[in-house]
């Protein structure tokens, strides 16, 4: 419950932070949330993971399906990928391992200074 | 310590991050590209995306109104010129920026600042041939007439005004994947762009090759093959030429007297090439065509043209509409450059093909002390020009150019010219010399009779152009138009002696004693890249001519009489190939048959009844065309090296004994390419690749050449040889036809779409409809009409 409810901090967090800022603020929002709140590292990394892969997904889809699928078909080609959903794909997990690592430092640094 | 090493997980995150944000090598930095708010997806344009819009454009100075049709092609009414141009600069930018920004780059020589070093080469070659030299000489021709100079201010304007609005998540997706940002533009760069044009259209050289085979031939004293050849193998013209303008309407005197040919011309300049790389002309070639009403159903002439050009996207066209007070034209428009290139207005319509005239000669220069080189028995000073060539990740690169008399050392000891030759060869190019073909398009833009025509044209030196003309009062014409020189016979063809001064180009040939033909009694007129005129044109020029579209244009035209527009597509998709049906016939005679085993004689069958049509789905034009492949290399070159070869024209002409040409051909040579060609054909049959599109593979490549932004394998018939010169990466790139009735009936198309942006819809949009050979009626509206209301799919309104 706890989990879920950084996950969303972070998510709504991360996408405010990058619609005007460059795209690794996301990380830092990832951190700044754990880096305060009360969960163990791993717990961290998921919340991190979540919030940010969230986000990308939430905003990539927001892109693509009005495209059609144009422009993550070709990008995938680019990569040589066979279809835009794994390009989809990677791009959220891509996300979500920046913002689970940011995550995670919050969460070990939060413990570590912990008392 | 505890704690200390609970820093060691931020260490980490921050080294991703860090690497994620920074390209390597030719990746792009990763996180920033996949990140779905600023990133690559950014540029997923929604497909129902409106696009009405209001934009503030400051500088405009009265509002300006932008309609777009359903396929994207924005029609712009302006209340004068200023506004006008802006606004063009800025829908150019809006749609194709990145290859604006791109193609200026590569015809400067500033694309290592992107790409990095392996561009340096490039580069060099760019500013040694005086690219940036002459852009700026033609700059200043441009700026010193203030129509031309309102014209590109006002242009060059639009664009900044557009790149002003761009942040990181709006910029252009190729842009985010290489890993740079747009710059201000220039009116240089408008001048980069035309330049950009005339090296694609006459850049083609064989001075270099034919100087070293003419000096081969004489170091082996053998001047009866150097006679042999230099009259009947390397013509200056090709003999069975049809021209481009009719003998009986050339200029019957020449005002300037031909200038004597010096006691040495045929001097050697000691010259010695290893391997000379075969220097391909990719065969840029254009069709255009006119009748007189006295050929056509409606009885009002039609102009069609089709230029051939590279198959890129986005394409190198635009499509659009401009309209403002004393304007309204329609056509296509280069992105980098303002008004319409090809097109038609309310009187008068024209197409352009290359015209070929060789405008492109070299001197070997004779170095003399530190700085100086021989002239006319003279020590002259070169004029240094320093090219600095900026480098992605490194130190720019100095280049010291040094300057002749005649223009650019191009190749010298720091450059080798292609075969490592050692001597300095100094470059004299039309391209280099100012002039002003923005004036050219914008008086072309709002002529509405033939001789405002003539006036506009003019102005339009260099590329040297066939200019098609057709009015609405009937009249058809064509100039060979660009700025020539009073050459002495044979100046120009070999590389010449650059401290002799009367090897200096001499006096220009004045622009109204260019070939041309109005209304002529064949009511007709036709160019396709062919010889320009007969012998009895009183000045001398060479080039480099093609002829066999030609000859398929005149025989499908001189047997027309009441044209529709309907004949023209189907002459503009003509796949016939006469060099087929000329050569075929004669090669298929000296084939042994007796000692043929089965599998090439399964060959031979596909041949049976074919018609000579590179139809796409056609074997037995596969098999025709790979066959020649081989013969044409083979019979073509002439010595031991590749160095040169003689055109195609010239060998099916020997081959067929179309004139005295003494020639013969060898069975067993015949046969030995037959045979090469039957193991290759085998190939392609295991690979499924026989039908003829699979084998020529026609690609619509991204500059950037990533398949995944290219479309490849398209079902078109066709190649260099045909009307239809579909080629590998070469073919139509646009194709117009216009019927000059009262109304004007207009038809286009071009492979590729109107966006520049891959996550578009309409970055390929009329590609489908080029493959088909069908076309879009275009929605031309008269200066008096209004548009109608269901034409309009989105409105910009622009405010000053």
């Amino acid at each position: 419950m706890q989990l879920l409810k950084y996950i969303i901090i972070i998510a709504i967090c991360a996408g405010i932070a990058t619609y005007i800022l460059p795209w690794y603020m996301a990380a830092a929002v990832a951190f700044v949330v754990t880096v305060n709140a009360k969960i163990t590292p791993g717990k961290a990394f998921l919340a991190g993971f979540g919030g940010v892969g969230l986000t990308w997904l939430v905003v990539a889809l927001y892109r693509d399906i009005p495209n059609e699928h144009i422009l993550s078909g070709r990008m995938a080609k680019v990569l040589g990928l066979p279809n835009g959903f794994l390009f989809l794909l990677i791009t959220i997990i891509l996300g979500g391992i920046v913002g689970g690592m940011a995550g995670w430092s919050g969460g070990v640094m939060n413990k570590a200074f912990r008392k | 310590m505890r704690r200390l090493l609970a820093i060691l997980p931020l260490i980490l995150t921050a080294a991703v991050v860090y690497i994620l944000d920074r390209p390597m090598g030719s990746t792009p930095a990763l996180g920033r590209l996949l990140d779905p708010m600023n990133g690559c997806w950014a540029s997923a344009e929604p497909t129902n995306k409106n696009f009405d819009n209001t934009i503030q454009l400051t500088g405009t100075q009265q509002p300006v109104k932008i309609w777009f049709d359903d396929r994207m092609v924005p029609h712009i009414e302006a209340a004068n010129d200023h506004d006008l141009y802006m606004a063009q600069g800025y829908v150019h930018a809006y749609f194709r920026l990145w290859q604006m920004d791109l193609q200026t780059r590569a015809a400067g020589g500033r694309v290592s600042e992107v790409l990095g070093e392996k561009a340096v080469d490039f580069d060099r070659l760019q500013r040694r041939k005086g690219m940036v030299y002459g852009a700026e000489n033609s700059l200043k021709a441009m700026e010193a007439d203030p129509r031309s100079k309102g014209m590109l201010d006002a242009y060059t304007e639009g664009i900044n005004q557009y790149i002003s609005t761009l942040n990181y998540r709006s910029l252009p997706l190729e842009y985010k994947m290489i890993g740079f940002k747009p710059e201000p533009w220039t009116n240089l760069k408008c001048a980069l762009l035309l330049k950009y044009m005339a090296d694609d259209l006459t850049g083609y050289t064989e001075d270099i090759q034919l100087t070293i085979l003419r000096n081969r031939l004489k170091q082996n004293n053998d001047m009866f093959n150097a006679h042999m050849l230099f009259d009947r193998v390397f013509a200056e013209r090709n003999r069975g030429s049809i021209t481009v303008i009719p003998s009986d309407t050339l200029p019957q005197t020449a005002t300037l007297k031909a200038p004597v040919v010096p006691a040495d011309s045929m001097m050697c300049v000691p010259l010695t090439g290893e391997d000379f790389a075969v220097n391909e002309n990719e065969g840029k070639g254009s069709n255009n065509w006119a009748l007189s009403g006295s050929r056509t159903k409606s009885g009002a002439p039609i102009l069609c043209n089709d230029p051939h050009l590279g198959l890129n996207l986005p394409s190198l066209w635009y499509e659009m509409q401009l309209h403002a007070p004393g304007v309204n034209v329609y056509g296509v428009s280069l992105p980098g450059s303002p008004g319409v290139i090809i097109g038609f207005n309310d009187n008068i319509s024209w197409g352009f093909t290359n015209n070929y005239r060789d405008v492109k000669d070299f001197y070997a220069i004779k170095e003399a002390s530190a700085n100086k080189y021989w002239f006319a028995g003279k020590e002259l000073t070169y004029t240094k020009r320093i090219e600095e060539i900026g480098i992605k990740g490194m130190p720019a690169y100095k280049d010291t150019v040094r300057y002749t008399i005649h223009g650019p050392l191009i190749y010298d000891a720091h450059f080798l010219a292609p075969g490592k030759l050692k001597i300095p060869l100094a470059l004299t190019w039309m391209a280099h010399r100012p002039s002003n073909e923005i004036l050219s398009i914008y008086l072309l833009n709002r002529s509405s009779n033939y001789e405002q025509y003539v006036t506009a044209i003019q102005q339009f030196l260099c590329p040297a152009q066939n200019m098609l003309y057709a009015d609405v009062q009937g009249n058809i014409a064509l100039w060979g138009q660009g700025q020539f020189i009073n050459k002495w016979k044979g100046q120009g063809r070999y590389i010449m002696d650059g401290s002799d001064s009367s090897t200096l180009w001499g006096q220009n040939i004045p622009v109204g004693e260019n070939p041309h033909a109005l209304n002529p009694a064949q009511g007709y007129l036709a160019s396709a890249n062919q010889t320009v005129t007969d012998t009895t044109y009183p000045y001398w020029y060479n080039g480099y001519f093609y002829e066999f579209r030609s000859w398929r244009i005149n025989q499908v035209l001189r047997r027309t009489t009441s044209a529709t527009v309907q004949d023209m597509f189907a002459l503009q998709q003509d796949v016939y190939s006469v060099l087929a049906a000329n050569v075929l016939p004669v090669v298929l005679q000296k084939l042994p048959m007796h000692t043929m085993n089965n599998k090439e004689k399964e060959w031979l069958q596909h041949l049976a009844g074919w018609d000579y049509k590179l139809t796409k789905n056609s074997k037995a034009a596969t098999v025709f065309m790979v066959w020649w492949y081989y013969t044409y290399n083979r019979l073509a070159s002439v010595g031991k090296g590749d160095d040169l070869k003689m055109s195609p024209e010239r060998l099916v002409e020997m081959i067929t004994g179309m004139d005295d040409a003494p020639y013969m051909l060898d069975e067993d040579i015949l046969y030995a390419c037959f045979k090469q060609a039957s193991d290759s054909l085998t190939k392609l049959k295991k690979a499924d690749k026989l039908e003829w599109y699979h084998a020529k593979n026609t690609t619509v490549k991204h500059l950037t050449k990533l398949p995944a932004f290219s479309y490849g394998d398209l079902e078109v018939g066709g190649w260099g040889n045909t009307v239809n010169a579909v080629k590998g990466d070469h073919g139509p790139s646009w194709r117009m036809v216009v019927q000059m009735s009262k109304g004007i009936e207009a038809y286009g198309t071009y492979p590729g779409g109107q966006s520049g942006n891959p996550g578009s819809k309409y970055y390929a949009t009329f590609l489908d409809k080029w493959v088909k050979g069908e076309y879009y009626r275009l929605n031309f509206v008269p200066a008096t009409a209004k548009p109608n209301d269901k034409d309009i799919k989105y409105t910009w309104t622009i405010q000053p």
